[in-house]
């Protein structure tokens, strides 16, 4: 047997001791050089593994700017910030997902297995459970120590004002991406620049101390801006729209209180809106746009003063001539008549073009653009002023999203009733443009021949340094038309308003009121247009010893009875004017 | 058959000998002083990384900053009493008390079972008694090698080692119980194998004929393969071992965050107070995967120097273990060994992906009162056994022992003296 009964311990024993020792003595071999190919060649490999999971990268959101509008010869900020939170998982390092998502339902008041099921989300390190925490529920999240759960700090924009000017604002996406309005145009300006720190953090994405692989750089806050708006002027610019439209029965509207002498936007007002701290509960995202700058439609014949303007411009008519009106041309093999109480042909005077809205009139000072007929030498002449005078076709490069273009037909011949087009344009059909564009063109019109760019900003200030740089007017266009003809639209115009009989009327012994309708065809998505279903447009002015303010309203689709820009645009424009007057936003005549 | 005379060399329980005492035959001399350095260059390791990652564990468990070292210095003061209890009541006691260490064994191993279990382990593996609490499968260890090496000496004393129902059934018995209770019930396989290999590792050199130990090692073949496909955690466990990499996310996070932790310290480690895995990454950072977390700090250098102190503290059990007194001293050292070896292999092999996970802890280094306590109890029984050590030749002994039996050892009475490693050439 293995051992002597004395005790000793024989020679077998240890042999067999020393066989199974050198089964230990073997192992520790391997594992030595198992550590060598961990520790030393494959080191690079785990360095990285473990920097990947280690350093995280933390963007510090930088504060966006505020924006602010005048108000009573002060500013007072429309859209400040609020810093929440975002809660978010690394489902890498969440071990017990439904014990997890119990802990954070118990904070934020979520449901628990919506935030089981993201803790579970496969191939990705970083899952939002939640948004917009207070920073009492951050600090109470952070308390619960939960691997792989963090809330990062992110600013959401609050509206003082609630929903007004929310299409011309915009509002800023979940991934601080300003989206439409003044918030997308200006995105660059008001976000800032983030800042950035990496560092070697515990599992819950606490820094550690020092790190040679720590590295941080300090967020710059984005330019506070101040807009050109009066909140005053806009808060009672929407109220209007939002009574006419309802009064109108249309299904939304649009408004735009704008100086002509430097293009800055008073008022810019759409109905209906929306609330932008609550976007997402927009279901329509057509809703979003600014449909000012954003919706080009037919004018109707608002345009006649733009045309008026131009044949007066180059000479082919006097604005106190006469001619006679046939009450219909034919162009093109068809009929251009006028609405059925023009009074029926007769002898007319430039003043009754633009007062009974004569499409026969509009047409016949095309005509006279062309020396008596609508040809290449006509249509190029208008042409030439719509897009280069009047600056149609194109953005106005206001400060809004998604502005868009219109469009004007090329006076080219394309064989295919190019002159029944041009004929149509006269009067405000067959081309398309925005509110913005025509209250930019009427403007220039108005102040006697310079096209501003119409615009939102009035001024910017650097958060860093505090400087202020003040947008100064740009001027787009020059000579739009000589300052002559300014002068002798202003009549032409007025007596359409005085023809009009507004209630209550205007006292333009003291203050120069003008405007002109336009009651536009819809076209039908098949082609032609609609026999029934119209837009009301209106364009005018206020002012004393000069044109003072320029203001475009549209109405979509009114089923008010009556001529669409007469019944429900018309009266848009009179109350805005009235608002202008009595809250002594007009400088009255010196006399 | 058994002389009278070299009855008197062991010291039967009474139950099984109701003859006189015999008085001991090996002189008591120096004991081997290295056995209780090495220790203590582990334990202070196993101190300072507790300490240098103490913020990292005290900011997740939210207490103070000096909780655990404080508790892992209470535990090492527990440690120095069993270690001197072990060490210093004979080895005779210890085996005479065998049965009622078992039967406390046992006893806390069912108090375990019925404990409500803390929800962050959910295994039966504790007893807590108020604030204190141990796991109850370290007594198991410690009563079974007690009882073993008794059961084996006796057996080879009657020269009945190789007699399958003297000796090979009640240690398949043992084993069986082992692998039901600690391995079915308690779910932990960790120690099932420490204590297995332990048992194996004991009948192996007390001369059990391979034949047997062949038995039983089917016999625990089987039960490991049945224990790990009965059981879908286990199944997982043993694909996250095989394809570590592929399963980082779930079930092979902890061994992939170990392989991290041991990869990005390099050849010199980050430094004592820079380990970051410990902030969270690494699950047990101080206990099962404290190895993990050393190899971060002190790199290949730290980790190869780590290994050789053990190797040392090994080869000294080892040297005991060749020269113990008679075959009750040899059989306890080779389980202690065994218990140290397997336990280090297992431990260290998880944390470099070369075995699977098992929860187990790395001795005198890991963190946890429960292990550092019973191992040093178990160094101790080394400890007194290095007092009575012989330094023989082996091989005159050997010639004779198997023909003569009843050989009275004259050279052995020549020879008997203290063992010094370091003074001289062995046989």
């Amino acid at each position: 047997m293995a051992f002597r009964d004395s005790g000793m311990v024989d020679m077998h024993v240890v042999k067999r001791l020393r066989v199974a020792y050198a089964f230990v003595l073997a192992a520790m071999v391997i594992f030595g050089v198992r550590l060598f190919y961990v520790q030393i060649i494959r080191y690079d490999h785990y360095k990285q593994a473990a920097l990947s999971d280690q350093l995280k990268h933390f963007a510090i959101p930088a504060s966006r700017g505020i924006i602010s509008v005048h108000e009573a010869g002060a500013t007072v900020p429309i859209v400040l910030n609020q810093r929440l939170y975002t809660l978010y998982a690394d489902p890498t390092f969440i071990k017990d997902p439904a014990t997890a998502a119990a802990k954070v339902a118990g904070v934020t008041g979520g449901k628990v297995s919506d935030y089981e099921d993201l803790m579970r989300t496969k191939h990705t390190r970083y899952v939002v459970l939640a948004r917009k925490l207070s920073e009492d529920q951050s600090k109470a999240i952070a308390k619960l120590k939960l691997a792989g759960v963090g809330a990062e700090e992110q600013d959401y924009r609050t509206y003082p004002q609630g929903s007004m000017a929310s299409q011309l604002l915009g509002f800023v996406n979940n991934d601080g991406v300003g989206t439409y309005g003044i918030e997308q145009a200006l995105n660059n300006e008001l976000k800032g620049t983030p800042g950035q720190l990496k560092a070697i953090t515990d599992i819950n994405g606490v820094p550690l101390a020092a790190s040679k692989n720590n590295t941080s750089v300090k967020p710059v806050a984005g330019k506070d801006i101040l807009l050109t708006l009066d909140l005053s002027i806009q808060q009672q610019v929407e109220t209007l729209l939002k009574n006419d439209v309802e009064h109108a029965k249309a299904t939304d509207g649009s408004a735009i209180v704008i100086d002509p002498n430097n293009g800055a936007i008073k008022a810019m007002a759409n109905y209906p809106t929306y609330d932008p701290s609550n976007y997402e509960n927009v279901d329509n995202a057509d809703l979003f746009n600014n449909d000012s700058v954003s919706h080009p439609i037919e004018v109707g014949s608002i345009m006649k003063s733009l045309t008026t303007a131009a044949a007066l411009n180059v000479g082919a008519i006097k604005a106190d001539q006469t001619y006679y009106d046939p009450s219909h041309f034919k162009v093109d093999d068809f009929n251009i008549t006028n609405i059925e109480e023009d009074g029926g042909a007769g002898v007319r005077s430039i003043a009754d073009i633009l007062n009974l809205s004569l499409n026969t009139g509009a047409t016949w000072e095309l005509m006279q653009m062309g020396g008596g007929e609508i040809n290449s030498k006509a249509r190029n002449t208008w042409y030439d002023y719509m897009v280069n005078h009047y600056r149609f076709g194109r953005a106005t490069g206001v400060e809004q999203g998604y502005e868009a273009t219109g469009y004007v037909p090329s006076p080219k011949n394309n064989g295919a009733g190019i002159n029944l087009t041009y004929a149509n344009t006269a009067f405000g059909q067959a081309m398309t443009a925005t509110p913005i564009q025509m209250a930019a063109a009427f403007s220039a019109v108005m102040n006697g021949g310079t096209y501003y760019q119409p615009h939102l900003v009035d001024s910017m200030t650097d958060s860093t340094t505090g400087k202020v740089t003040v947008k100064q007017p740009v001027v787009l266009e020059k000579n739009v038309v000589s300052p002559k003809v300014g002068q002798e639209l202003i009549p032409l115009l007025q007596n359409v308003v005085d023809k009009h009989y507004f209630v209550p009327g205007f006292d333009q012994s003291k203050y120069i009121v003008g405007g002109k309708t336009g009651t536009a065809q819809v076209a039908k998505p098949g082609g032609g247009y609609s026999d029934n279903i119209f837009n009301g447009t209106y364009i005018g002015f206020v002012g004393g010893d000069k044109v003072q303010y320029v203001i475009v309203v549209f109405m979509r689709h009114p089923t008010i009875g009556g001529y669409a820009g007469t019944a429900a645009a018309q009266p848009l424009f009179g109350d805005i004017a009235h608002m202008l007057i009595n809250n002594s936003y007009v400088m009255p005549k010196a006399h | 058959m058994v002389s009278q005379r070299n009855v008197r060399a062991w010291q039967p329980a009474p139950r099984l000998n109701s003859r006189p005492e015999p008085t001991p035959v090996s002189r008591r001399h120096k004991p081997d002083y290295w056995l209780v350095i090495l220790c203590v260059i582990l334990l202070t390791i196993g101190l300072v990384v507790v300490y240098a990652i103490s913020p990292a564990l005290s900011e997740s468990a939210h207490v103070s900053g000096n909780y655990y070292v404080f508790k892992q210095l209470i535990a090492i003061g527990l440690s120095l009493v069993a270690f001197l209890a072990t060490s210093q009541i004979p080895l005779d006691t210890w085996r005479r008390i065998y049965k009622p260490l078992l039967v406390v064994a046992g006893l806390a191993t069912l108090v375990a079972l019925v404990m409500p279990v803390n929800p962050n382990y959910p295994a039966h593996r504790w007893v807590r008694l108020g604030s204190f609490s141990f796991q109850s499968v370290e007594l198991l260890k410690f009563a079974v090698l007690i009882w073993l090496a008794g059961f084996l000496s006796h057996q080879i004393r009657r020269g009945t080692i190789g007699d399958s129902s003297q000796t090979l059934k009640p240690i398949a018995i043992a084993v069986l119980a082992v692998g039901f209770v600690v391995a079915g019930i308690q779910s932990d396989l960790g120690s099932t194998g420490v204590m297995v290999v332990m048992m194996a590792a004991m009948a192996f050199v007390a001369g059990l004929p391979l034949k047997k130990i062949g038995t039983i090692a089917g016999i625990i073949i089987i039960g490991s393969l049945l224990a790990v496909s009965v059981t879908p955690y286990r199944r997982e466990r043993l694909a996250t071992y095989f394809h570590p990499e592929a399963n980082c996310q779930n079930s092979g996070y902890q061994a992939c965050q170990a392989l991290i932790a041991v990869g990005s310290g390099g050849m010199f480690g980050l430094g004592l107070g820079r380990s970051v895995q410990a902030y969270g990454y690494l699950p047990e950072a101080a206990n099962d995967s404290i190895f993990a977390i050393y190899a971060e700090k002190f790199g290949f250098i730290g980790a190869v120097i780590l290994i050789g102190i053990f190797m040392a503290l090994f080869s000294r059990i080892k040297s005991i273990a060749e020269r113990a007194a008679d075959s009750f001293h040899v059989l306890i050292a080779v389980g202690v060994l065994a218990w140290l070896c397997v336990q280090t292999l297992i431990n260290i092999g998880a944390m470099i992906g070369l075995l699977p996970l098992k929860g187990i802890t790395l001795p005198f280094i890991s963190y946890g009162g429960t292990s550092v306590v019973f191992v040093a109890a178990a160094v101790g029984l080394v400890f007194q056994i290095s007092y009575y050590t012989s330094f023989v030749g082996r091989k005159k002994v050997d010639n004779s022992s198997r023909r003569q039996p009843n050989d009275n050892s004259p050279d052995r009475r020549r020879v008997r003296g203290a063992y010094h490693p370091d003074s001289g050439s062995r046989a």
